[in-house]
């Protein structure tokens, strides 16, 4: 509830505007570029970097034997057969795509919508997209059993039989929308780096680090030339990465809906589907965020705004994604369809109705009826809790449309049931541990925060009349 | 006394009359006149027609439109207080004057409730087994308009309508008294009139969304008792967002035209306006193709006839017409970065963009009747479709403007003012 007993004297709240600071007021350009370039430059990794590195590198290494037996014995290690056909390789690809959502939605369009508070996030955010996306490309790659003839075979051919290339399906559509998503997400990480890459290259004590920076820098000097170039790329790069946020999701959910399956083919699949991905991106994002600000003392940099706005975002796209479930309902019973009410009552009520409690629950109640709360929101430990508790449920989302859907169709002879191996589990186990160990060696070798973006958002890089005193700008 | 910013160097001055400029009488006067014109031609063209099932379509259609400005202009007060930004002062009080138009939305829904039976089929058929054994309507027709029942009957029609009206005006009225309240609070801290806005517009856009879908479901997607599409609700509140954005920087940008538009309008948000105005274009037709694909790959028999009522038999034109009005001339003119900054063409694609709107909404309603189904030809009715829309919104605007002028056009507690004031960037 709104109260005129706010804490006006709060150094974290601007009293012009009333809103949370973006970050912590007495920063300078020095003191910000040293605080995050030290967490690279360091020669003392911190134990717990170690630490952390050890056990999700052990996690990844269940998804190399995981994947060496896949190819040793085929994908018949898998619960892959009639009548769900696709099961988690399909589903781990979907939700590691969504996951990926946040980072572009974060760099480009509130990049595009002047949202400032991005700046702190939006460089592991991109990361994370890069790291989704390469745990995403592996499941349609390693579902083939024999990745190596599936580049012989999936190279598109001159063919009359329409069998592949098949530009009316949207599995083909996908490889164009995920590879564009995939080389636009790089690109745009890559550019927006370049400033802060040269920044290191100055910085860095050790010959290797000089010279290895130095190259990626691209000459980077920060002349007026430099920056103007750097601005336009940015700019240019966010328009076309915008229409990706919708258009990789949407052809996803594109994969579903134009089947003629009940619970697959509705009309509300590509927005629920774009919403949910960035829904749960966010939760990512706040999973990754939460602790790498407590552990590398970032809590000025990754302040309780960030937090705060991402949860609304999250309340946002919740809303967005339990609408979609009603209209699912809803449609349901209004389509005087004998086979979307069955597909329904099955999905709530059939031996796999468990599923669908448990996103309803993780999805919808828990999230939605604690994200109102504005102490809950700006509760770092709680958002972090609540990230895993939303990632869960939106890997139950695509459980429960992939298998639900699936394994009771139409024809009550085909019914059957599905039952994920140690082999399915190990490999989505895996792809935790990649993801991890991937992030980990991003935030020890890059500049986790773009030093260069939260630079010009200290007061000290507003530009001044004549008539205001200049104040200190460090260095 | 006029309301000096605290800081800023070079800061423009607000003026001390904050009220509607002396022009907007001329709108109102202007909009009354053409009102009673396009009235007299709906009458005259009902007198032609003999019937006035037509001109009943036809109010629908202008009903829809009022109604996407009144609700969906409060919705987008509500969005800008979630979401915060220095346009918001540009357009809130332009919003708070569409929103408190809902009374005579209402009166213009009281037709549609009253002659149903001449709109809905559903509502027209009281037995459907005997309405199909007499050949009146297909099996289809009858299995949904039985199956249905418990919702499409008129009496639940009423509830539903009446209880959504009442949750839009309570929203109205709270949206409009607290912002005055506001205005003449200079004790209370910045905090507080924001988190008691954020507080009332959370639930409300929430609250919008699910009574939008089920206005529209019953007013306009039950016109054919057998098809259904569950982004429906999700069309029509983008289509409202398309609709009430575009008049809203339209009445801006004309306002401007006089004080204290004239003061605040800086290009910088002009340019933030067009944007926003690209992102609904963009957004209407991702939803509008997406479900046309969908649909199209599926080829269901529930399904599909709805779109081949609406492709074939004429109204393929229609349809082409409908793609390059509502998107692709949108979308073109406003990829231009002068466009957007330039007052008076960003006014004429605002004027486009109604135009679309309504041209879209046409292409919805009219091919569910069984006479224009799969065929579009010319009667007098069908000129319906110019008239009444065009007589009930030269009323609404008639109202709208009345409403503009009964408040300062500016709202002067909000902390962006200072900021609005200051110059104008060399660059955006």
């Amino acid at each position: 509830m709104a109260t005129k007993n706010v804490p006006v004297n709060d150094p974290m709240i601007d009293p012009a505007t009333g809103e949370l600071r973006v970050i912590a007021p007495g920063h300078t350009f020095k003191s910000v570029t040293e605080k995050i370039s030290r967490i690279v430059l360091t020669s003392h990794t911190p134990l717990g970097w170690f630490g952390g590195f050890m056990v999700a590198s052990s996690v990844a290494g269940i998804l190399m034997v995981a994947v060496t037996w896949l190819f040793l014995k085929g994908t018949g290690i898998w619960a892959i057969t009639q009548p769900v056909a696709w099961g988690f390789a399909i589903i781990n690809f979907v939700w590691w795509i969504g996951i990926g959502h946040a980072g572009t939605l974060i760099s480009a369009i509130l990049l595009l919508f002047k949202q400032s508070w991005r700046n702190s996030i939006n460089r592991f955010a991109e990361a994370m997209t890069l790291f989704a996306v390469v745990c995403a490309g592996m499941f349609p790659i390693i579902h083939t059993g024999r990745p190596w003839l599936a580049i012989y075979w999936l190279f598109p051919y001159p063919n009359t039989m329409n069998l592949w290339p098949q530009f009316r399906s949207p599995l083909m559509w996908d490889v164009f929308a995920v590879s564009t998503y995939a080389i636009i997400s790089l690109v745009f990480w890559y550019v927006g780096l370049i400033p802060d890459l040269g920044t290191m290259r100055d910085r860095s004590q050790t010959r290797a680090g000089q010279y290895i920076y130095g190259i990626f820098s691209l000459g980077w000097r920060g002349s007026v030339r430099h920056w103007m170039r750097y601005e336009s790329a940015s700019l240019l790069l966010a328009g076309l990465a915008t229409p990706l946020v919708l258009s990789v999701h949407t052809v996803i959910s594109f994969d579903f809906a134009v089947a003629v399956l009940a619970g697959w083919h509705t009309t509300i699949f590509p927005p629920y589907f774009v919403a949910g991905a960035i829904y749960s991106g966010f939760a990512m994002v706040i999973t990754l965020a939460v602790p790498i600000r407590k552990f590398y003392g970032l809590e000025d940099l990754i302040t309780i705004r960030h937090i705060d706005n991402m949860a609304k975002v999250m309340l946002a796209t919740g809303f967005i994604v339990a609408y979609g479930y009603g209209m699912e309902v809803f449609m349901a019973w209004y389509s005087a369809s004998k086979w979307e009410s069955f597909m329904m009552w099955n999905r709530m009520h059939g031996p796999m109705g468990w599923s669908y409690s448990v996103l309803i629950a993780c999805n919808i109640v828990i999230p939605l009826c604690t994200l109102w709360f504005r102490k809950l929101r700006r509760n770092p430990l709680f958002m972090f809790l609540l990230s895993l508790v939303v990632n869960t449920g939106m890997w139950f989302e695509r459980f429960v449309i992939v298998v639900t859907s699936l394994y009771r169709d139409y024809l009550p002879s085909s019914w059957g049931t599905y039952r994920a191996t140690r082999w399915d589990y190990a490999t989505f186990l895996g792809t935790l541990g990649l993801f991890t160990t991937l992030f980990l060696l991003f935030i020890r070798f890059l500049p986790m925060i773009p030093m260069s973006e939260i630079r010009i958002m200290l007061p000290q890089a507003k530009i001044k009349s004549e008539a205001e005193p200049l104040h200190e700008a460090g260095d | 006394m006029a309301h000096a910013p605290e800081h800023g160097h070079h800061a423009r001055t607000l003026p001390a009359n904050l009220g509607a400029p002396a022009f907007v009488n001329g709108w109102r006067r202007r909009a009354l006149i053409v009102g009673a014109v396009f009235s007299a031609l709906s009458l005259l063209l009902a007198v032609l027609d003999h019937s006035i099932d037509h001109l009943l379509r036809a109010w629908l259609l202008g009903f829809m439109i009022c109604f996407g400005f009144a609700v969906g202009g409060m919705a987008l007060l509500m969005v800008q207080y979630l979401t915060g930004g220095k346009w918001g002062l540009l357009v809130r009080r332009p919003l708070e004057a569409m929103s408190r138009t809902l009374p005579l939305v209402f009166l213009y829904f009281l037709p549609i409730g009253i002659f149903a039976k001449k709109l809905y089929l559903w509502a027209a058929i009281s037995n459907p087994a005997e309405a199909l054994k007499s050949g009146l309507i297909s099996a289809a027709q009858a299995h949904a308009i039985a199956f249905k029942r418990p919702m499409l009957n008129l009496t639940t029609m009423w509830i539903t309508t009446i209880a959504c009206f009442a949750i839009w005006g309570f929203y109205m009225w709270r949206l409009n008294s607290l912002s005055l309240q506001r205005d003449s609070d200079t004790e209370s801290p910045v905090h507080y009139w924001t988190q008691k806005f954020e507080n009332l517009s959370g639930p409300g856009v929430v609250i919008y969304s699910l009574t939008l879908t089920a206005g529209v479901i019953y007013w306009v997607m039950s016109l054919d008792p057998t098809w259904y599409s569950s982004v429906y609700g999700l069309l029509f509140l983008v289509g409202q967002g398309y609709a009430a954005l575009a008049l809203v920087i339209l009445t801006v940008l004309t306002l401007a035209k006089g004080e204290p538009f004239k003061t605040i309008l800086r290009v910088t948000e002009q340019h933030d306006l067009g944007k926003l105005t690209f992102a609904f274009v963009m957004l209407n037709i991702y939803l509008a193709f997406s479900q046309f694909l969908i649909i199209w790959s599926g080829n269901l028999p529930e399904e599909i006839p709805w779109y081949l009522d609406r492709i074939r038999g004429g109204w393929g034109v229609v349809i082409t017409l409908d793609f390059l009005f509502h998107w692709l001339v949108p979308f073109t003119l406003l990829l231009s970065r002068d466009l957007k900054r330039n007052r008076k063409r960003l006014i004429f694609v605002c004027q486009w963009m109604i135009f679309a709107r309504c041209w879209d909404m046409f292409w919805l309603i009219e091919p569910n009747f069984p006479d224009a189904r799969r065929n579009l030809h010319f009667s007098f009715g069908i000129l319906q479709y110019a008239a009444v829309p065009v007589a009930l919104l030269a009323f609404w605007s008639a109202y709208y403007f009345f409403q503009l002028q009964q408040r300062p056009l500016v709202a002067v507690n909000d902390p962006h003012l200072a900021e609005i004031l200051e110059p104008d960037h060399a660059h955006a």
